[in-house]
């Protein structure tokens, strides 16, 4: 049972991950053949895998209505919302626009139910932000100062009464608040972004080899 | 779509927007309405995004028309799919590593050629390229260039855990997270900046709703949700009074 559960599953990861690794340096037609597959392959997966996340969130919410927990009622609303999308794709045969230019019954779900409840949620968050920044904003060290700054450049450099403030205090630098910014996302952000980015892939690619020689396996499970 | 479509689709939104934004005043009822409505709207829009733009043309079509060869290319994966289900049988759940496996492969396999060329080598490109022609620049790009390599290089310092950071090391480290600063802060302005300009979308939504053409929906909306909030408020109250009485 062992070679079923662990050795099967670890060759399986060690023959895909190398001859995919491999064929992304082959320049061969045969190697593009087989990542076109391979890429196709990895979209079918991941849709079962969405219907894994999909299962799992409606046996939950059906585990609170069955059980009566308090707000059971609106787990009732996670299907409607469900049904008021995906009953108009059925009927519009998944498109959002007729041929005559005008809208399906998808688009008109998309554009009067999922979009402004997916727009209004984010952007919610801004107000949140104000008061995450006024908490990371308390001036506590000379690091924390030049993160205000940075960010305190970027925000207020692009409203109307930053650019006249900027005028007011900088205007004899001829330097503009569009030039500030571009200067400070250019070059100061643009190291801190490279140090991070060329720290992430170098975790990325060792995390990689780890598991295609089969040294981590936490997402195997356990048994 | 006809016009009473279009109208009641702007009194649905509007009641979805302020719906949620009345969750800034508090929890209540109507918010929790919307952000259900949404968890299960997303995952109907995802799923129909899944079905049409995966399902139909990568499995469905492939099985009703394909070669025998582009059958077999289409159940390997389906099985591999399949089995990631296992997971709710807790029996037969280790079935399910076939699938995940075979995603972890892959993924790997990708993830090293794709990390090492967009995010390493063209990185470390990007910083050592302009002093190929160094003395042919501006004195300005000079600076620039000559910031953007200090600072890479003590950015990576800061994270470079195998030497002790004590002395010249400590002070390298130190100037690199000045430089992790400003992008963190830079970062944070343009999330600002993104998250306010989604607010601007939503008002200017409401905006337009609440004109003539769309029946007045955002001002009736908003003024039946304030109506609910004050009498909410003042059941609260009176039954506060009684039970003080």
């Amino acid at each position: 049972m062992k070679l079923f559960k662990k050795q099967i599953p670890l060759a399986i990861v060690f023959v895909f991950g190398l001859v995919t690794l491999a064929s992304y340096y082959v320049p061969h037609r045969t190697s593009e053949e087989y990542l076109d597959v391979m890429n196709s392959w990895e979209n079918i997966v991941s849709a079962f895998g969405f219907f894994l996340g999909l299962i799992s969130l409606f046996y939950a919410h059906y585990n609170k209505i069955k059980r009566k927990v308090d707000g059971w009622g609106y787990s009732l609303f996670v299907y409607i919302g469900f049904l008021l999308m995906v009953i108009p794709a059925v009927y519009s045969n998944g498109k959002q626009i007729n041929p005559d230019a005008s809208i399906t019954w998808l688009g008109w779900a998309y554009r009067y139910i999922y979009n402004p409840l997916q727009a209004t949620m984010f952007s919610i968050l801004a107000f949140y932000i104000i008061s995450t920044a006024y908490r990371s904003f308390r001036i506590k060290s000379l690091q924390a100062f030049v993160l205000f700054v940075a960010a305190f450049i970027l925000i207020l450099g692009r409203i109307p009464v930053g650019q006249m403030i900027w005028d007011q205090l900088f205007g004899f630098t001829k330097v503009t608040t569009g030039q500030a910014i571009d200067w400070v996302i250019g070059v100061p952000s643009t190291a801190g972004k490279r140090g991070i980015m060329i720290g992430v892939a170098i975790g990325a690619i060792v995390t990689s080899l780890k598991i295609i020689f089969g040294i981590e396996r936490q997402y195997m499970g356990k048994d | 779509m006809s016009e009473g479509m279009i109208i009641f689709g702007a009194w649905v939104a509007a009641a979805l927007t302020l719906f949620l934004f009345s969750f800034l005043y508090k929890d209540n009822p109507f918010f929790k309405v919307a952000e259900h409505l949404f968890i299960g709207a997303g995952m109907g829009w995802y799923f129909q995004t899944v079905y049409y733009k995966i399902m139909v043309p990568k499995i469905l079509e492939p099985l009703n028309s394909g070669t025998g060869f582009e059958i077999a290319m289409v159940i390997i994966p389906s099985i591999l799919g399949l089995s990631l289900i296992t997971q709710f049988i807790p029996k037969i759940s280790w079935i399910s590593r076939y699938g995940f496996t075979f995603l972890m492969g892959y993924s790997a396999g990708m993830a090293i050629p794709v990390g090492l060329a967009t995010d390493f080598m063209n990185q470390v490109l990007g910083t050592i390229e302009p002093f190929a022609n160094f003395f042919s620049l501006s004195g300005f790009e000079m600076f620039n260039a000559l910031i953007i390599a200090i600072g890479t290089v003590c950015v990576l310092f800061y994270f470079f855990f195998s030497v002790e950071h004590k002395g010249v090391g400590k002070k390298v480290s130190n100037i690199g997270i000045y430089f992790l600063m400003v992008y963190f802060g830079a970062s944070f302005g343009n999330t600002v900046m993104a998250r306010f300009s989604l607010l601007y979308g939503r008002f200017d939504t409401l905006v337009n709703y609440s004109s003539a053409k769309y029946l007045y929906a955002t001002s009736w909306i908003a003024a039946g949700l304030t109506l609910f909030f004050v009498a909410e408020k003042l059941v609260k109250t009176l039954t506060k009074a009684e039970s003080a009485e």
